[in-house]
């Protein structure tokens, strides 16, 4: 462990430097996606307003909009570009260079991008996690939060990082096969981004379908950190959920490492 | 005389460039056609997280669905049409100053702005052209819409008019670009404001109402011209304010692009 | 023809401290030092002259060469071409010159390069039979005949290069101006590209303006140079001027029937020279005399040579330009020197 630290320690560092010097425009990009938050959040205040109940399929207003910033959140700390990074690299023939580094192929990207995500976290995550806890605070008017549910939605959500990154990386390999990403990045985004409770609750849908969405690799994406968080599960539930969280990661790692095997020996017999 | 040749030279270059774009379409058909269906579901879950709303309530803030449909099948037209034609001016904040490569249009006898916008014709904004269209279809036989000449009229120029509100936001955030190098990301910032001109602006409170009406005018790209179509008003503020906002865009926009031209500073040695 | 009144351009560089602290500094009270790039600069171009523009890398070439069509706008200072003022009234402008970066195309990378004929065409206003003409004789002298269905982006440098001139071409400029036209190109397109420019200009009297590293496009094409440093210039005349002013130097090479005769000579002896004034080589096989033709006759210096032993073979050689600069831009020359 101390040795791949050791190895892998500099991408980090590059990861951290790309992304401080990026770091500007990091901040207008983000502005400009919180606008569609605020968005949702004046249209959930219009329908709580205009509807008589309290509670909409069982979300109160300062839920749901505790929702909406937690899941956006959630959405760029662990947001993964290794679908692209991968994509690129078959696409121009440089992944045929990987096999010939003592390192392991997917550690390079992660490591690198746990740097840039280091850099993400740290500007984004403080200001909006406070902006959330104070909006509480201004409605509620009590403090009301739980360390407990805190620590789990880290916990929650460093899984949900490590499964996105897998899953990207083992969609990027479709480059072999597809040749252009833009497309299907789209198509993909538009699937996982609504999946995984990125446009409404999964609860909203229909049992049957909810009960599956919960099941499927998405939900543990954004999904079961932001519910953590917001308290909704008991005990056994964050348990199950964890524990289906850590499936889908080891499932996608070895997804991962099946995929690049039978990669590595085409491109040996074929020549990239 | 004068001015229509210049007219007539414009439509022939963008007839090459559009010819061109056509067929590097076809290069790529699968990915265009996948990125053609992810837009679409985009669009699509969009509808479907509009109709979970209505589902629970018969109306948001006094407007029935069919109105929001109509709103929001608005918004998209001018937004398209944008998209089409001035989608070059993204590339300018992104890369074009950095690496130094508006250099070539400075060497054309053709306005800069101009040399920069033929070139890109982007055919992925027909899929907000089809969905608005669409949505406009539906909606219409359930609004009673009065589809006099003089309305026809006023609608052709709303839509043309709030283009240009697009555009003209775009012209002057890239323009930053022309002293900071690279600017790209301040026109995201501003341009994802438009996204607020899709539903009335009665449901945001009065700064963001103010911001969007005065500031960043995109509630003129959709919600108030929609809303006149549907509910009447005033056709001064609602239409002549588009008119207006886009006018006022697009001066300052031009202002600023000459003033960054003269600053532009290339790149290397 | 071209007018360049002390011209200078002068950039404002934001200096950027490290770490987190320094880039918040620098965001709110940005720190800036001013550049000055090209530093007071005149010179004029008669019609139909070919100027070469020569200086080390970051002497201000390219800034130069900006100003002059129109991309940078001057911080002070005048230039004048063809009456007309580049920044001032640019579009008009334009259309008089032709322009060609070497590091960059100017041609539309996914078109077909008849396509970009045909923008290009459009954009200046060519009339359909003038065009023809046109890129009949751009054809005879550039040889696009063979890429010209061919998208931009899949031709090689050589060719690239070939149809960015004719690109430039197109509308009959009266100016030419090529930044590196040659860089990056092997011997035989270099040589193809600076004939095709040397035609262009007998036969239009284009006045044509080059930057280069590659001193033997200033041999083979420039009736006269300017050579500029660190935004200075320090240098302005004709080849035979350089060379008369900064070197006199000729080298005698010969190849001695017995190397060991080699012994025998003492040129500086025999000349009254000091030493360095007089360099001899021997690398066991030639030998080779650089000397000043100004202080010692080269036929003094060959006959003492023949007279002296045996050779298999001899030739001298002119002073090499490429030499002389390389001495300039060592040295630094101060201007009028």
């Amino acid at each position: 462990m101390r040795r791949i630290l050791k190895i892998y320690k500099p991408f980090t560092h590059a990861g951290l430097l790309l992304a401080a010097q990026y770091r500007i425009n990091f901040i207008f990009f983000v502005f400009g996606d919180i606008l569609r938050c605020f968005i949702t959040y004046f249209l959930w205040h219009a329908v709580f307003t205009s509807g008589s109940q309290q509670t909409f399929m069982g979300f109160s207003e300062i839920d749901m909009t505790v929702y909406i910033f937690i899941t956006f959140l959630t959405g760029i700390v662990a947001y993964s570009d290794g679908a692209f990074a991968v994509g690129e690299e078959i696409r121009d023939g440089s992944i045929a260079m990987r096999m010939i580094k003592p390192i392991r192929f997917e550690f390079a990207f992660l490591f690198q991008e746990l740097g840039e995500r280091t850099m993400t976290a740290m500007i984004v995550f403080v200001p909006l996690m406070a902006g959330v806890e104070l909006y509480k605070f201004a409605m509620t008017g009590a403090l009301c939060f739980n360390i407990w549910c805190f620590l789990l939605y880290l916990l929650s959500l460093t899984l949900s990082y490590l499964i996105n990154f897998y899953f990207n990386v083992c969609y990027g390999y479709s480059a072999f096969v597809l040749k252009y990403l833009w497309g299907s990045n789209l198509l993909k985004d538009c699937i996982v981004g609504f999946l995984s409770g990125g446009v409404i609750p999964l609860a909203f849908l229909p049992a049957g379908v909810g009960f599956v969405l919960n099941l499927l690799p998405f939900a543990s994406l954004t999904y079961t950190p932001v519910m953590i968080y917001l308290g909704m599960y008991d005990a056994p539930r964050i348990l199950m959920s964890l524990g289906l969280q850590v499936f889908w990661l080891t499932f996608f790692i070895f997804l991962q490492r099946i995929i690049w095997n039978a990669c590595a020996r085409r491109m040996s017999v074929q020549g990239g | 005389m004068k001015i229509l040749r210049k007219i007539h030279r414009m439509f022939k270059l963008h007839r090459i460039f559009i010819k061109q774009d056509l067929k590097k379409l076809m290069e790529y058909k699968v990915d265009f056609l996948t990125g053609a269906i992810g837009m679409l579901l985009n669009q699509a879950v969009n509808l479907f997280f509009l109709s979970v709303i209505f589902s629970q309530i018969p109306s948001l803030n006094g407007w029935k669905f069919e109105e929001i449909l109509f709103i929001y099948g608005f918004s998209l037209l001018p937004k398209a049409i944008d998209h089409l034609f001035f989608d070059n001016l993204w590339a300018i904040g992104y890369f074009i100053i950095r690496k130094g490569d508006f250099d070539r249009y400075l060497t054309r006898p053709v306005s800069s702005l101009f040399a920069v916008t033929v070139e890109k014709f982007q055919v992925d904004a027909f899929g907000e052209l089809v969905v608005g269209i669409a949505l406009l279809c539906v909606s219409i036989p359930k609004l009673t819409l009065s589809f006099s000449v003089i309305n026809i009229l006023l609608f052709i120029a709303a839509v043309f008019f709030a283009t240009f509100i697009y555009t003209g936001v775009k012209l002057i955030t890239s323009s930053i670009a022309f002293w900071t190098k690279r600017s790209g990301s301040i026109t995201y910032m501003f341009y994802m404001v438009n996204d607020f001109a899709k539903y009335p602006t009665t449901i945001y409170n009065r700064f963001i109402r103010g911001i969007i009406t005065y500031i960043i005018p995109f509630a003129f790209t959709a919600f108030y011209p929609a809303s006149y179509f549907i509910r009447g008003g005033s056709a001064l503020f609602c239409i002549g304010g588009t008119v207006l906002m886009a006018t006022v865009l697009m001066a300052v926009g031009i202002l600023v692009w000459n003033l960054g031209v003269r600053a532009y500073e290339s790149a290397g040695s | 023809m071209i007018h360049v009144e002390n011209l200078t351009k002068e950039f404002k560089k934001t200096i950027k401290e490290p770490g987190l602290k320094g880039s918040i500094k620098s965001f709110i009270k940005p720190k800036t030092e001013i550049i000055k790039a090209v530093d007071n600069i005149s010179f004029d171009v008669p019609k139909g002259e070919i100027l070469g523009f020569i200086g080390p890398n970051g002497a201000g070439k390219s800034t130069v060469i900006k100003m002059l069509t129109g991309i940078l706008t001057p911080t002070s200072g005048t230039c004048e071409i063809n009456g007309k003022i580049p920044y001032k009234n640019r579009k008009s402008y334009v259309r008089e010159i032709g322009v060609v970066f070497g590091q960059r195309t100017q041609l539309w990378w996914d078109l077909a390069l008849r396509e970009t004929y045909a923008v290009i065409k459009e954009i200046y206003e060519v009339d359909d039979q003038s065009f023809k003409k046109r890129m009949d004789f751009l054809n005879e002298v550039l040889g696009l005949e063979d890429f010209i269905t061919s998208p931009v982006r899949t031709l090689s440098l050589g060719q690239r290069m070939r149809a960015d001139i004719a690109a430039s071409l197109l509308h009959s400029p009266k100016v030419l101006f090529l930044d590196e036209p040659t860089i990056g190109l092997d011997v035989v397109v270099k040589d193809n590209i600076r004939q095709a420019i040397k035609s262009i200009n007998e036969t239009e009297q284009t006045t044509v303006i080059l930057t280069t590293h590659d001193l033997q496009d200033v041999e083979n094409l420039c009736d006269r140079i300017v050579m500029i440093d660190k935004g200075n210039k320090v240098f302005d005349g004709e080849i035979v001027e350089l060379k008369r002013r900064y070197g006199q130097s000729r080298e005698l090479k010969f190849v001695p029937r017995n190397i060991a005769d080699v012994e025998k000579l003492n040129y500086e002896k025999e000349f009254g020279l000091k030493g360095g004034e007089i360099k001899v080589e021997n690398d066991g096989h030639t030998v080779s005399v650089r000397f000043d033709s100004d202080k010692t006759a080269v036929e003094k210096v060959l006959g003492y040579t023949l007279s002296n032993l045996h050779v298999k073979d001899i030739s001298v050689t002119d002073a090499d330009i490429e030499e002389i600069i390389k001495g300039i831009y060592k040295s630094g020359v101060s201007p009028n020197a």
